[in-house]
């Protein structure tokens, strides 16, 4: 398959890349990796007139401790956050989740954190070549009014499917958008809209700059499901943290419960975190209620559009966060 | 063991280093000068009068040099068999599949090609379509060939007889119905095929192919030109597994540009299009009834199967019947009746494929499992039972000379350990075992036997032309392997000059299993002949007669006395001083019954050997996720002899990913009405080098056939297939229930544990 054509840009710095977006606005397209940018664009799914590649601007690539803070910024690359011990110290869930993206050859060769979390959401109906969109009624998310995935829906049920997002959100990361002029941090539970053709508040001419992910003593972890065990999307996930209280050790003072893979954004699942909380953190049942919980306030969301099936991928919501909690439990305790 | 100087020895592929070091030229890497880019103009619906073709926007696109449509093709239609010549190579009255071809066009480039094609307007009429065999053969709407009622395509029926009273004397009888979806081969190397018209008038083809003789004659018939002028010339090809063995449309639309712009065309096929629009495995419905008596031995069996063919007849009347076949062979059956329905559906076309019916042989196999369970002996046990003994004719009318199928369960059975493991391992844990045969070869008329010429060079070394090709299995190696044995020189000193139709005599091809048993042969006897040429004259130089000779390590020697020798080399140039020719050739032609056809009279003798093979597996299934986790992997196949053991080795874990790992856990397509959902790698869930199970034993099982070259027969298909039965085997025991709807995704599993909880 064939790139459209493209003028291709490549500022040699930070500033240079929000004038270009400033000018350019809807007709360019940032490229970090490009590994879901230019499947996308072969696809024929965008045609932007203008590349902005990142390649040169060396200053977004960095993972650094910051006080309780630890700031990643948007251009490292997958295969640096897997091979830093803060991150696998401090955000295991991370850590786990970038060990499965794709495989060594994205995550080494080109795959960004940025770019992780900006990936466009997924729909097996959607993210086929032109040909198997022709001769059928275009779908909303690509200019129609129909979607293919769940009858008579007014809207796109695309999913998000980006494992480094699930993971941030538990970890409750917030990240840092820039355009000229201006800078605004937005936290990952209010970045994502509940459209699946524009799954996240940004605007066309922001870059985003960096992750934040606050550093509160707790523990994480994520846990997906997939076919195989390399290049393979997550078909479910979950990732959570834990807190345990400073007066005692074996209660839960803090839970985070995402799932991510199921529906337009990774959702947070505020009744399952809170009902963890006051919990002790050998209550295996309490996890079990918990993710039963979860996999009753997610299932709502899905679709079936990214393989495997629906009633499968519902009942699994509620196995990979128990595994979760159990395996950040078992962490928080030793 | 042997005293064979070079078979029989673990040697790395004469193929590979090129291939490691990413040298090797495939047909996409040709660039031949001038050379245009072809693209396929495709039908978007999956059923649908073609009512207009409007093609002067294109033409009119500078840089387009050609846009042909069904107009140009003069009505030719193409059919392996002359009853199933049902699809034009490119479509004038209606499509019938999403991917139908509809027009082509050659371009200077890619971008161009592809911008032409958005510029040919069709003016479609949609017709209903039916995407599901059962339904078709219902429907009421228009057919999809007018001449084929009900849709049924093909209808292959064999009885031996007595299945009705056998059934009736039967202790137990058990009837099942067993449903797998359609597959691909995936062949790592997307079809693309480069054509060209020389000076001449000759059309020079390069594709990947499953014998370039059988690309050649359908295409000089197309084109109305003599043999000798279709020209297929070698290339590496990147996988063929049955879905490469005909000529297909692309073929012929790019010969037709090529002749058209008087240039060379190469069309390149996506990995969407590879998928859709070449072939794929049948899906397939199968309902097994069988009759044991009271030890388990089969009386009788009633097997019914419906193939979704998809849009066109391909391979039909083969693939309708080798799942049965394959059974056949490996179990006797004391008496059956088979009827094998290839339904016509708005779907991809289906083929032959190298795990032929994984349904059809799990679903057997599951069921001899239950039949045992029930008389209460364990799956070893029926099997030894009913298996294939060496001497015996299978129910249709073959003779089974070498068989060594009881040694490859034994052996298996005792590297696995499944005695000591059976009904004794922790919960979800499980272990099954599959058993299966494949032919080598079947008859084919005139293009049945395989000819090779060998050639002396001055320089001792020889060149060796068959017309045998090699698609990724390591048939080139075997016939190198082969001639130096033969010849006495090292395999370096062997040049193959090899599935090209203008220097090689013709050959089936490598499909069915037959390129050793039959293309290897060739060589052999070519080899043989040769040599002799050389051991008379060598014979007056030693002094000793022919018979005394040995040739080995580049020398002639006297067998009784090594001592006396003389370099093949020399021997060579005396022969030619002494006006001795020291070329020679040879052919093999397998005793077949040729009155054997696949609908009309599917009985008598179907090819000289036969292969036997035996898989087993032992698994743990998550109760939580159905995931499976394969443990152990045990492949033991009677291949007649291991011309070369590492080849074999490699064939053998490429069957268990193929038939086992992939076929049985994760691969199927997914459709929303006619269209593939997951065409591309990504999507379809082919098992990588890091999913495979941690341990393969490989256990290689010699029966020596008396008609193979060295006794070789086949290697790895039978464990493909065996492969399949064993992975479903070992989920079923793992989890207590018998699965009947394949692959065995962990959906299916989970769904499984849970309804046999409640
Ligand atoms: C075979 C394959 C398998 C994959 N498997 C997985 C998987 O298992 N899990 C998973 O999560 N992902 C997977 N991916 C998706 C993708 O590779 C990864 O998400 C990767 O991290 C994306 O990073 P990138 O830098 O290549 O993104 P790009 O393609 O460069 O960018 C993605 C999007 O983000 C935008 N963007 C990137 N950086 C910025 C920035 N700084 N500011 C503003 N916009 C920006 C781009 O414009 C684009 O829209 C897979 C991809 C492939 C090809
Ligand atoms: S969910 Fe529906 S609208 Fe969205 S991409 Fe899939 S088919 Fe299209």
């Amino acid at each position: 398959m064939r790139l459209p054509r493209f003028e291709y840009i490549e500022p040699i710095n930070f500033e240079g890349a929000l004038d270009l977006l400033y000018i350019h606005k809807d007709n360019a397209k940032v490229l970090a990796g490009g590994t879901d940018l230019l499947v996308r664009m072969k696809k024929g799914l965008l045609k932007p007139k203008i590349i902005i590649s990142l390649k040169a601007l060396k200053e977004l690539s960095y993972i650094k401790k910051d006080d309780s803070y630890i700031k990643i910024g948007a251009r490292t690359s997958i295969a640096d956050i897997i091979a830093s011990d803060l991150i696998k110290k401090e955000a295991c869930a991370l850590f786990e989740a970038c060990e499965k993206i794709g495989a060594v050859t994205i995550q080494h060769y080109r795959g960004t954190i940025g770019g992780n979390i900006l990936q466009d959401n997924r729909c097996i109906h959607y993210n086929q070549s032109a040909f198997h969109r022709s001769g059928r009624q275009p779908c909303h998310k690509d200019g129609g009014k129909i979607c293919y995935a769940r009858d008579a829906s007014d809207r796109c049920n695309s999913t998000c499917q980006s494992d480094g997002a699930t993971a941030l959100m538990a970890l409750g990361a917030n990240i840092t958008l820039v355009r000229k002029g201006t800078e605004r941090i937005i936290d990952l539970d209010n970045f994502y809209t509940t459209d699946g053709i524009m799954p996240f508040a940004m605007e066309s001419n922001e870059l985003l700059k960096e992750i934040v992910i606050p550093i509160q003593g707790g523990k994480s972890s994520y846990k997906r499901l997939a076919y195989r065990s390399a290049i393979d999307y997550p078909i479910v996930s979950a990732g959570v943290f834990l807190k345990s209280s400073d007066t005692s050790k074996n209660e839960i003072e803090d839970a985070r419960i995402v799932v991510g893979a199921i529906a337009r954004a990774p959702i947070f699942l505020a009744k399952a975190s809170s009902f963890l909380k006051g919990k002790k953190f050998n209550d295996i049942s309490a996890f079990k209620k918990a993710a039963d919980i979860s996999m009753d306030n997610a299932s709502t969301f899905a679709v079936h559009n990214v393989g495997s099936t629906l009633e499968y991928r519902c009942a699994m919501v509620s196995e990979m966060v128990f595994q979760a909690l159990k395996e950040a439990a078992i962490v928080t305790q030793e | 063991m042997s005293d064979y100087a070079i078979i029989g020895k673990r040697m790395p592929r004469v193929d590979s280093r090129a291939k490691v070091m990413g040298k090797a030229k495939f047909t996409a890497d040709l660039k031949l000068p001038g050379m245009l880019v072809g693209k396929i103009k495709r039908s978007p619906y999956a059923h649908a009068r073609i009512l207009n073709i409007d093609t002067s926007k294109a033409e009119a696109l500078p840089g387009v040099k050609s846009v042909v449509t069904g107009k140009d093709t003069e009505g030719v239609k193409w059919g392996v068999f002359a009853y199933t010549r049902d699809q034009e190579f490119i479509q004038t009255q209606k499509v019938r599949y999403i991917g139908d071809e509809v027009a082509g066009v050659a371009a200077v480039d890619e971008e161009t090609a592809l911008k032409a094609l958005d510029l040919i307007e069709v003016t479609y009429e949609e017709l209903p379509a039916v995407f599901d065999s059962m339904e078709a053969m219902a429907s009421e709407t228009e057919l999809i060939h007018g001449d084929f009622p009900n849709n049924i395509n093909v209808h292959v029926n064999i009885d031996t007889g007595n299945v009705d009273e056998n059934f009736k004397k039967a202790h137990y009888i058990r009837e099942d119905t067993f449903v797998a979806p359609e597959e691909s081969y995936f062949q790592a190397e997307p079809y693309a095929i480069v054509a060209r018209f020389d000076h001449e008038d000759c059309l020079e083809i390069w594709c990947p192919n499953g014998g370039p003789h059988m690309k050649s004659k359908p295409l000089s018939n197309a084109f109305k030109i003599p043999l000798h002028k279709v020209k297929v010339r070698k290339i590496a090809i990147g996988g063929a597994f049955g879905g490469r063995s005909e000529i297909c449309p692309v073929d012929y639309i790019c010969a037709l540009l090529a002749k058209k712009t008087k240039k060379p065309v190469r069309i390149q096929f996506t990995r969407e299009e590879n998928t859709i629009a070449t072939r794929q495995g049948h899906a397939m419905i199968t309902t097994h009834k069988t009759g044991v008596d009271k030890d388990g031995r089969v009386l009788a069996r009633e097997t019914t199967c419906y193939m979704d063919g998809g849009a066109y007849s391909s391979t039909g009347p083969i693939a309708t019947s080798v799942p049965f076949l394959s059974m056949e062979q490996a179990y006797r059956m004391g008496s059956v009746r088979y009827n094998g329905y290839r339904i016509y559906t708005n779907k991809p076309i289906r083929g032959m494929i190298r795990t032929h019916g994984r349904g059809f042989a799990a679903g057997l196999d599951t069921q001899l499992d239950m039949i045992a369970e029930h008389i209460g002996i364990d799956p070893v046990e029926i099997r030894l039972r009913n298996s294939r003994q060496p001497g015996e004719y299978t129910s249709t009318k073959s003779y089974v000379d070498s068989c060594a199928m009881d040694e490859t369960i034994h052996k298996a059975v005792e590297k696995s350990r499944f005695k000591e493991k059976w009904g004794k391992l922790p919960p979800l844990h499980g272990i099954g075992i599959g058993t299966n045969s494949v032919q080598t070869g079947f008859p084919m008329g005139i293009r049945g036997g395989s000819q090779s010429f060998i050639k002396f060079n001055e320089d001792g070394e020889a060149t060796v032309m068959s017309g045998v090709v090699d698609n990724g299995q390591g048939n080139d190696n075997m016939l190198v392997q082969i001639a130096a044995e033969e010849l006495g020189l090292l395999p370096e000193d062997i040049h193959l000059v090899s599935a090209d139709t203008e220097t090689t005599s013709s050959d089936p091809g490598s499909y069915s299993q037959v390129s050793t048993f039959v293309g290897g042969h060739a060589v052999k006897i070519a080899a043989q002949n040769c040599r002799a040429k050389l051991f008379k004259v060598a014979s007056k130089v030693l002094k000793v007669s022919p018979d005394k000779l040995v040739a080995q390590n580049r020398l002639i020697f006297v067998r009784d006395d090594p001592e006396k020798s003389i370099p093949i080399k020399k021997v060579v140039r005396i022969s030619l001083l002494n006006f001795n020719s020291v070329n020679a050739e040879g052919g093999y032609w397998p005793k077949v019954d040729m009155k054997r056809e696949w609908v009309k009279n599917p009985y008598g003798q179907m090819c000289e050997a036969f292969s036997f093979g035996t898989t087993i597996v032992e698994v743990k299934v998550d109760p939580n996720t159905g995931q499976v986790e394969v443990l152990e992997a045990t492949a033991a196949q009677d291949v007649g002899y291991a011309l070369n053991p590492l080849v074999l080795e490699g064939q053998f874990e490429g069957s268990i990913a193929m038939g086992g790992q992939g076929g049985m856990l994760t691969e199927y397509h997914e459709w929303n009405g006619g269209r593939c959902i997951n065409p591309t790698m990504l999507d379809y869930k082919l098992p990588l080098a890091c999913d495979m199970p941690p341990k393969i034993n490989n256990i290689i099982v010699e029966s020596v056939d008396p008609k193979g070259p060295y006794g070789a027969k086949e290697a790895g298909m039978s464990i493909a297939m065996s492969a399949a039965q064993a992975y479903s085997a070992a989920v079923s025991n793992a989890i207590g229930v018998y699965m009947d709807s394949f692959p065995l995704t962990p959906d299916k599993i989970l769904a499984a544990i849970k309804s046999k909880e409640s």
